[in-house]
């Protein structure tokens, strides 16, 4: 495998944790147009972590996760009392605030006799425990790609069961969930602190992979894109944000047929397929017509 | 004696340390194909030319992360001691962040920071200056 195919691939696995972070809120009824902020939360506090402090990178991602799904509930508590478009808003409120957060914090160490570490809007380079490592980038993809089907099984696991119901149920009519004796706040609020520790999972492998970040990597394009995919891929499965995202990055980008006018072509596609499919591709009832068809 | 010989040394190692950071400025100038860039590295090390470096240029979009996938490019040795030469195919103008990545006698990364134009390249951010550490 080449080096392109290898960013390609790699590309695709990481944009699928923060589509899966969007998508998860998407089913329990939230539209977030902030989850790259938590994307962001990961990518500095797991590269403060490794590049500052020394710490190996297993455990830097544990408490970047950790860090992702607090500060993501932390904007839960007060915004999920909001409905729709003003949820929508105060996500998006919220991304930018830490985007400038990101842009105020100087959080400099002297390493090796070299300062290091988030400087404002110059970024934080010199995240480089994967390439000081030796770990190469097919190796990388390798170790991401387990994350993502861990994930994934994750996904499925609860898709099936109980609780991937009750999120439905809140996602499709919370009135009529509350009505049955479900704690619509409580769960919406498990939702969120899960999405942030999965946004911020893509964050810190993210930031080990790119060996840097800027406060510019988190603004309001990535909160978009991880929302179109899912919204494009479909809500019915956790397969569809993985969809769209290899429909953008997988192919529209990789071919390079659209040079130049890439973007235009996916926002008509996003339009078309949010008039005519507004679940996406992999809609409920899609889904419902493979298993009967496959099972 | 001894004593003054390592005392020496102790005082030349951050010497030797500084001696194996390298730095990168990068010219770019439009090929005249479409977003596609003619581009000279200059890579030295302590203000010498490092010549004898793999490089491998590869970029991305600081405000669209992850969205582009730009093919990585080889460079080839250049003319002059240090030089070296690659293509880059980008898909749009605007700012990106070019990456090196050096093996060869020098194993490092390199970040830089250049606004694409239709003409050429120019360096954003403090991108004529590099990201490094010693190897």
């Amino acid at each position: 495998m080449d080096d392109y195919a290898i960013g390609v691939l790699t590309n695709i696995t990481l944009f699928s944790f923060v589509a899966l972070s969007a998508y998860l809120l998407l089913i329990a009824g939230e539209m977030s147009f902030g989850q790259q902020a938590f994307f962001g939360v990961g990518a500095y506090a797991g590269g403060i972590l490794t590049a500052l402090y020394g710490w190996p990178l297993p455990l830097a991602a544990l408490a970047a996760v950790a860090l992702g799904a607090l500060a993501q509930l932390l904007v839960a508590l007060p915004t999920l009392r909001l409905r729709g478009l003003y949820f929508a808003m105060a996500t998006l409120a919220a991304a930018e605030m830490a985007r400038i957060l990101f842009e105020l914090l100087h959080w400099r160490r002297s390493i090796d006799g070299e300062l290091a570490g988030p400087d404002g809007t110059q970024g934080f380079r010199g995240i480089r425990w994967i390439f000081e490592h030796g770990i190469e980038p097919l190796h990388y993809l390798g170790i991401v790609g387990v994350l993502l089907a861990l994930v994934l099984a994750l996904f499925l696991m609860l898709e099936r069961s109980k609780l991937g119901a009750t999120l439905r149920a809140i996602g499709q009519d919370p009135e009529l969930a509350a009505a049955v004796g479900i704690d619509v706040q409580r769960v919406k609020l498990g939702v969120a602190a899960a999405a942030g520790a999965l946004a911020a999972l893509g964050g810190v492998l993210y930031a080990h992979h790119n060996t840097y970040v800027e406060p510019r990597n988190f603004d309001i394009m990535l909160g978009v894109h991880s929302l179109a995919y899912a919204l494009i891929g479909g809500l019915g499965t956790a397969l569809g944000p993985l969809l769209g995202v290899l429909l953008d990055i997988g192919v529209l980008e990789s071919t390079r047929f659209f040079q130049g006018y890439r973007m235009i072509v996916f926002g008509g596609l996003v339009a078309v397929v949010l008039i005519y499919r507004p679940r996406g591709f992999l809609d409920e009832r899609t889904v419902q017509w493979l298993r009967q068809r496959f099972t | 004696m001894a004593k003054t010989a390592l005392y020496l040394i102790l005082l030349a190692l951050p010497l030797l340390a500084h001696a194996q950071t390298p730095s990168a400025e990068l010219r770019c100038k439009a090929s005249g194909e479409d977003f596609v860039y003619d581009c000279s590295i200059m890579l030295t090390r302590d203000g010498q030319p490092l010549a004898g470096a793999e490089v491998t240029m590869s970029a991305d979009m600081p405000s669209m992360p992850m969205a582009h996938s730009v093919r990585p490019a080889k460079a080839q040795p250049g003319t002059k001691p240090g030089e070296y030469k690659a293509r880059l195919d980008l898909e749009m103008l605007g700012e990106w962040a070019i990456k090196l990545r050096l093996d060869g006698p020098v194993r490092d990364l390199l970040v830089l920071h250049y606004e694409f134009d239709s003409k050429g390249a120019k360096p954003s951010m403090g991108g004529h200056k590099m990201e490094h550490k010693k190897h």
